[in-house]
């Protein structure tokens, strides 16, 4: 039954995806990005079982390493941007417009 | 049954190390006490008074924790090209050593730029 | 537990351009740990420089001895005549674009320091700079080029960060205005994040749907598999919404304004030119290829994201009243022209036609746009680059030469005859029209008509105006910057009065398509 695998895997998408679009905060937002790279990571586990071949379960661990290189680039670039502003709130960020 | 042997090999030595190095060390190491070392161990941070909301760490452990994650994810492939490495052959262990070396660059570049130094 | 694993075969030969790339990358984190810091610039320019160059020869190289049949590295990469186009295409965009960095004027001493504080004083003093834009900068590349030769999803995911990561980086490294460029990258970066998880979703279903991740087998199950179209559909969508994001076609154009805006302008250059080609690239290897078999179900959704995107880019940009601002939305016009060519699929023979005008029109493209960032980096005021357009009044009095030069730029955006915009233009809708797509081609002229205005009204501006007392300086510019501008400007002069040698070469490139 891998069905429930892959609903809990598009609920935690879903979670993610609504987290990025209504939190305020830079650095939550970009743990709701995580959260949906990870329900990929499910999503890819059961289809491979699922299908009876290797291949999900070694995409996981590329896009595991991917993930990591992501928090990596986008911790340094949050961090940057709370240093100048003393917050990380993605509402602040609002010189860029029109 | 025989099977499981090796495993309880292996878990017997691991106690029998930890009670070891536990019970010789009060008889062996240098006992120069205080309050820093009589604490709760808490990898760093001081345990008590736990600050509220769980405190504010210093940006410097960023590049550590960044660090950290570079170096700690990278194993993730070698744990599968370890099982396999065998039957891999000269191709597996070639590519395994240039993913190394690609790694490795990284390393000195943060070694020579000082990110591995604390003050 | 023992049979020994067969070793994969790799093409070294036909990878070796991304391989020069990558290699001069690695070689400069090498340069920036171990070289002193007064020689790392004299270093990495010249390896910079010298590695695209040769992976330009070894990309010609490979063409010249024949394009091969099917996919290297055991299906993962497909060196075929549209990528080895595109790849050319990239490289030299890459060069040019170089050679505008070249001058460090445009980079921050120190990206650590807080604005405005001592430290930043200190590090101006130092002439401090990150020479790490180099290897960053050849990062990008090599992920430009893998991602448009990517002939399997996970190889695509993995390039398209290799891509943009050091992207999200060079974006907020701008030495000037430098809370817009940190801006620029944190949104460039969220939002772009946000996209590349809806594209890896989409690999997840698909390979749920097909059992594999590899673009041909996709293919083949989508005559097979029954019962599971659930999964196909929106895993097509998703894809989708992750490859429109980069290229920033409406309703994914918001980034586009804002870190064009933001990010310093050679970078600009870089992203306008190298990142749309290698996305254009990436979606018509997975549309044209994987999903080739669905072409009837996506073709309308194209057809009205086509539209909504030249609609969106033309008419908000006459509203801009900054200079990089208005030209992030003709980005995002041209970006909707181009995506008329890929609903003109049909027979061979069409699509090679809808193919080789696409490939046209992203070279003639990708240096014009080059050119006109770079005209941007050299309009200067006290603060640094003068973007406001009121800035700009009259300066066709004062620097006719560069104005000149600018207007012209805008004339083949707007792809008026005798510039090579005008014959990008063309092959895309004549391929359009022969493929029945004659209401879409109707909306781009429109908006070519609309995109003209805002064009001409810039020219307009710099020629008919009086310039202000106060008005920016343009400075002299630096070798390279001139080496840009004047590569540009001849490239667009001479794609627009002899584009036959490479419209001919785009369409042997796509004469064989895409290789399977």
């Amino acid at each position: 039954m891998t069905t429930h695998y892959l609903v809990l895997s598009a609920l935690l998408f879903a979670i993610g995806g609504v987290g990025v679009l209504v939190r305020r905060n830079a650095i939550v937002v970009f743990m709701c990005v995580e959260l949906m790279l990870n329900a990929c990571n499910l999503a890819f586990v059961t289809f491979a079982r699922q299908n009876g071949n290797l291949d999900g379960q070694l995409i996981a661990f590329f896009v595991m390493i991917v993930a990591a290189a992501e928090v990596v680039i986008g911790l340094a670039i949050i961090v940057t941007i709370f240093r100048t502003r003393r917050s990380a709130s993605v509402d602040d960020a609002s010189l860029l417009k029109y | 049954m025989e099977l499981y042997v090796p495993i309880l090999v292996l878990a017997v030595l691991a106690a029998g190390f930890a009670v070891f190095s536990v019970g010789i060390a009060p008889f062996t190491g240098p006992k120069r006490w205080n309050r820093a070392k009589l604490d709760a161990y808490e990898c760093g941070i001081e345990p008590t008074p736990q600050p509220v909301g769980g405190g504010r760490f210093p940006l410097k452990y960023m590049i550590t924790a960044m660090l950290f994650i570079v170096f700690d994810i990278e194993i993730i492939f070698l744990y599968p090209w370890a099982v396999a490495f065998d039957r891999l052959g000269v191709f597996g262990l070639v590519e395994m050593v240039l993913f190394i070396v690609t790694v490795l660059v990284a390393y000195a570049y943060v070694w020579r730029r000082r990110g591995l130094d604390w003050d | 537990m023992n049979g020994t694993i067969e070793a994969p075969t790799i093409e070294y030969a036909l990878l070796a351009p991304m391989l020069v790339v990558f290699g001069a990358a690695i070689v400069g984190v090498l340069v920036e740990a171990f070289a002193p810091r007064y020689l790392r610039s004299a270093i990495h320019l010249p390896l910079t420089l010298l590695s695209l160059a040769g992976a330009f020869a070894l990309a010609v190289w490979q063409a010249l001895k024949g394009v091969p049949t099917k996919p290297a590295a055991m299906g993962a990469v497909a060196v075929d005549g549209p990528a080895l186009f595109i790849w050319g295409t990239i490289l030299v965009l890459a060069f040019v674009s170089v050679l505008l960095i070249k001058d460090e004027e445009h980079f921050v001493g120190s990206a650590a320091a807080l604005p405005g504080s001592a430290e930043e004083e200190q590090s101006l003093v130092e002439r401090a700079a990150h020479t790490e834009v180099y290897p960053l900068l050849l990062f990008a590349v090599g992920g430009m080029l893998l991602f448009p030769a990517a002939n399997d999803l996970l190889v695509a995911f993995v390039a398209l960060e290799v891509m943009s990561l050091p992207l999200y980086l060079l974006c907020g490294l701008a030495r000037r205005r430098r809370l817009l460029s940190q801006e620029a990258a944190v949104k460039y970066f969220l939002l772009g994040a946000f996209s590349s998880a809806f594209f890896l979703y989409g690999t997840a279903l698909l390979y749920g749907y097909a059992g594999s991740v590899d673009l041909a087998k996709i293919n083949l199950a989508l005559g097979s598999v029954g019962g599971q179209d659930t999964l196909l559909y929106i895993g097509a969508a998703m894809l989708g919404v992750g490859l429109l994001f980069k290229i920033g076609a409406a309703p994914f154009q918001a980034w586009k304004p804002d870190v064009y805006q933001g990010s310093p302008t050679p970078i600009t250059a870089l992203m306008a030119s190298g990142t749309l080609v290698a996305a254009f690239g990436a979606l018509l290897r997975v549309f044209w290829v994987g999903l080739g078999g669905l072409d009837w179900d996506w073709r309308p959704v194209f057809y009205g994201v086509a539209i909504l995107t030249m609609v969106v880019g033309a008419i908000l940009a006459i509203t801009q009243t900054d200079i990089k601002r208005m030209l992030a939305y003709s980005s995002i016009a041209h970006g909707g022209f181009l995506l008329v060519g890929v609903i003109a699929t049909g027979s061979a023979a069409q699509n090679t036609a809808a193919l080789s005008g696409l490939l046209f029109y992203l070279v003639a493209y990708g240096f014009t746009t080059v050119g006109a960032f770079a005209v941007v980096t050299m309009v200067r005021d006290a603060g640094g680059e003068a973007w406001h357009l009121s800035r700009w009044a009259g300066l066709g009095k004062r620097s006719p030469l560069l104005a000149g030069t600018f207007a012209f730029f805008l004339l083949a955006f707007a792809g008026i005859p005798l510039t090579s915009g005008f014959f990008g233009k063309y092959a895309v809708f004549q391929a359009a029209v022969s493929g029945g797509a004659l209401p879409l081609v109707i909306v781009g002229v429109v908006a070519s008509a609309v995109a003209a205005f805002f064009y001409v009204r810039v020219i307009v501006l710099m020629f008919f105006s009086d310039p202000a007392a106060d008005g920016p300086s343009v400075v002299l510019p630096s070798r390279g910057t001139a080496a840009v501008v004047g590569i540009a400007a001849l490239a667009t002069v001479v794609l627009g009065v002899f584009p036959q040698p490479l419209l001919d070469l785009a369409h042997s490139a796509a004469q064989s398509l895409f290789v399977r």
